[in-house]
């Protein structure tokens, strides 16, 4: 399967008349956003906001992230199964908005949302202080249930998202990437002296509000089982998370899953990429058994040398990453774990859940644990109050060291856990001890 | 908790649902559970049914404490 990505540079986000992308410009009609997501009666009220690079912008309650990008060519469209028919997607010519980002805000669960700093030491620890970013805050009509209410706030993303995408349909890119995945047996002939490597990427599925969504199928009702990478590109995989900011994949994350884009530059010259092996987290002992015997059964009959394994929240799924680990390791194939820690505020805790020998190399996104000042904002985009501040996970109400998390002058304490895509376990972040 | 509890001489149960957690952490005397959300009951089940499962449970936890283990033992039935 065939893939290429054009990406059109967006530099600046204006509000205007008329919804364009012209010389590298978004320009979006308010109007006629808030009418595609009043359409929804869930909906109560909505507004956007535009938040860019350097400025004094606090962006909170944060939902998900989602880059805007339109099919132009090949079968499907934007999120297949969820806002489009399900037909397969990951072919032909897709074209991004690189460089804008739509951003949800909105008090779902309220702990489990997160912050986005536009600037400060706070915007260090998000990718998404580097996007320019067109936010969505909606409330929903009074009564409405927790799950109604994030399923609106989804669909409502993915539609502003799609709409923005689509005014990229007829501009002509900057740039474009090729990404090919040929089949098992092509592959094998074309670089018969390549290691077989693939991806296990685990999605957070533990339920109440902790889902992610493939192909509209919600991923704790399925078993483990493969995909084409480019496919995750084309909005295949989205989120539907409430859960830590900090270690959730965001949308935008599974559309530009570094992992990905990573083992493609490394295809036909290091590794041969075979594919991607979807697998989920889920609640009960016998479906984590259940899955990680299918993600390593998967794996040896892929017949690969190696594969890389991305985690997704944190807590009991350590013990999946963990038993997908030493499962494919016991088929003798070799793997890598790529997670995040909670290793305590004085990094002396230790870091996972569960552990194994077979566990050998391992990459982590940092310790989520990691206290942090984040400077007051001249704005605030969403809501920064005690009922969200204090409450988010990762934030205190009255912590014996560092009192509450929000302080007087509007500055807030907290760990790192708090903010938007910190310790992200698929390594898109840029945290480093070096 | 459950090693501290156990170096005090007082034998412990761990009801986890996450066994092998539990088999990591060093626990003794396992009773694997429902499932994360809802350890000790079931809200699929009526009211009746969930009641016996929580006796069901409690008992097996009973009978694990008083039952002698040479090392980490997981009470399957």
């Amino acid at each position: 399967m065939k893939l290429e990505l054009g990406y059109i540079f967006i530099k600046d986000i204006q509000f205007g008349n008329v919804s364009k992308v012209e010389g590298g410009v978004l320009y979006v009609n308010k109007d006629e956003l808030k009418k595609l997501v009043m359409e929804d009666t869930v909906i109560a009220s909505v507004d956007f906001d535009i938040a860019k690079p350097g400025e004094s912008v606090r962006i909170t309650p944060v939902k998900d992230v989602i880059e805007p990008r339109v099919k132009v060519e090949g079968t499907g469209a934007m999120f297949p199964g969820m806002l489009n028919k399900v037909e397969t997607v990951g072919n032909g010519k897709t074209h991004v908005l690189k460089g804008a980002a739509v951003v949800t805000c909105g008090k779902i669960v309220g702990f489990q949302e997160g912050i986005i700093d536009m600037s400060g030491e706070g915007a260090k620890y998000t990718p998404f202080s580097e996007t320019l970013n067109l936010v969505m805050v909606a409330d929903p009509v009074e009564g409405t249930k927790q799950h109604d209410h994030e399923k609106a706030i989804r669909m409502a993303g993915l539609k502003v998202a799609a709409y923005i995408g689509e005014l990229g349909k007829n501009v002509k890119a900057d740039e474009y990437h090729t990404f090919e995945t040929p089949n098992m047996v092509e592959g094998m002939k074309l670089y018969p002296n390549l290691p077989r490597v693939a991806y296990v990427l685990m999605l957070q599925t533990q339920g109440l509000l902790h889902d992610t969504y493939v192909y509209g199928v919600d991923m704790k009702q399925s078993i483990s089982t493969l995909i084409y990478p480019t496919e995750i590109m084309d909005g295949a995989i989205l989120s539907g998370n409430c859960v830590s900011a900090c270690d959730k994949n965001t949308t935008y994350h599974h559309q530009n899953n570094p992992v990905v884009h990573d083992m493609f530059d490394a295809h036909g010259k290091t590794i041969n990429f075979v594919g991607v092996i979807i697998t989920n987290e889920n609640v009960y002992l016998m479906d984590k058994e259940r899955s990680s015997d299918w993600s390593a059964k998967m794996a040896a009959m892929l017949g690969l040398d190696g594969v890389i394994i991305s985690q997704e929240g944190f807590g009991n799924p350590d013990t999946d990453l963990i038993m997908n680990c030493k499962k494919i390791e016991a088929k003798g194939i070799k793997t890598v774990i790529i997670t995040d820690e909670y290793a305590g505020r004085d990094g002396k805790s230790q870091s996972l859940a569960d552990a194994d020998v077979a566990a050998n190399a391992v990459v982590t996104g940092g310790n989520a644990n990691e206290v942090i000042v984040l400077g007051s904002m001249k704005k605030i985009i969403g809501k920064a109050d005690t009922t969200v501040v204090n409450t988010i996970a990762g934030g205190f109400g009255s912590d014996p060291v560092h009192g509450a998390s929000l302080k007087d002058d509007g500055s807030i304490i907290v760990e790192i856990q708090a903010i938007t895509g910190a310790t992200n376990e698929l390594g898109f972040n840029k945290m480093s001890a070096r | 908790m459950v090693k501290e509890i156990e170096r005090a001489g007082i034998p412990v149960v761990h009801i986890c649902t996450v066994v092998p957690i539990s088999l990591t952490v060093g626990a003794n005397r396992i009773v694997p559970a429902i499932a994360i959300p809802h350890p000790l009951g079931n809200p699929s089940l009526g009211k009746d049914e969930e009641k016996t499962l929580r006796r069901s449970l409690l008992d097996k936890a009973l009978k694990a404490l008083s039952t002698e283990v040479s090392g980490q033992t997981v009470f399957e039935n």
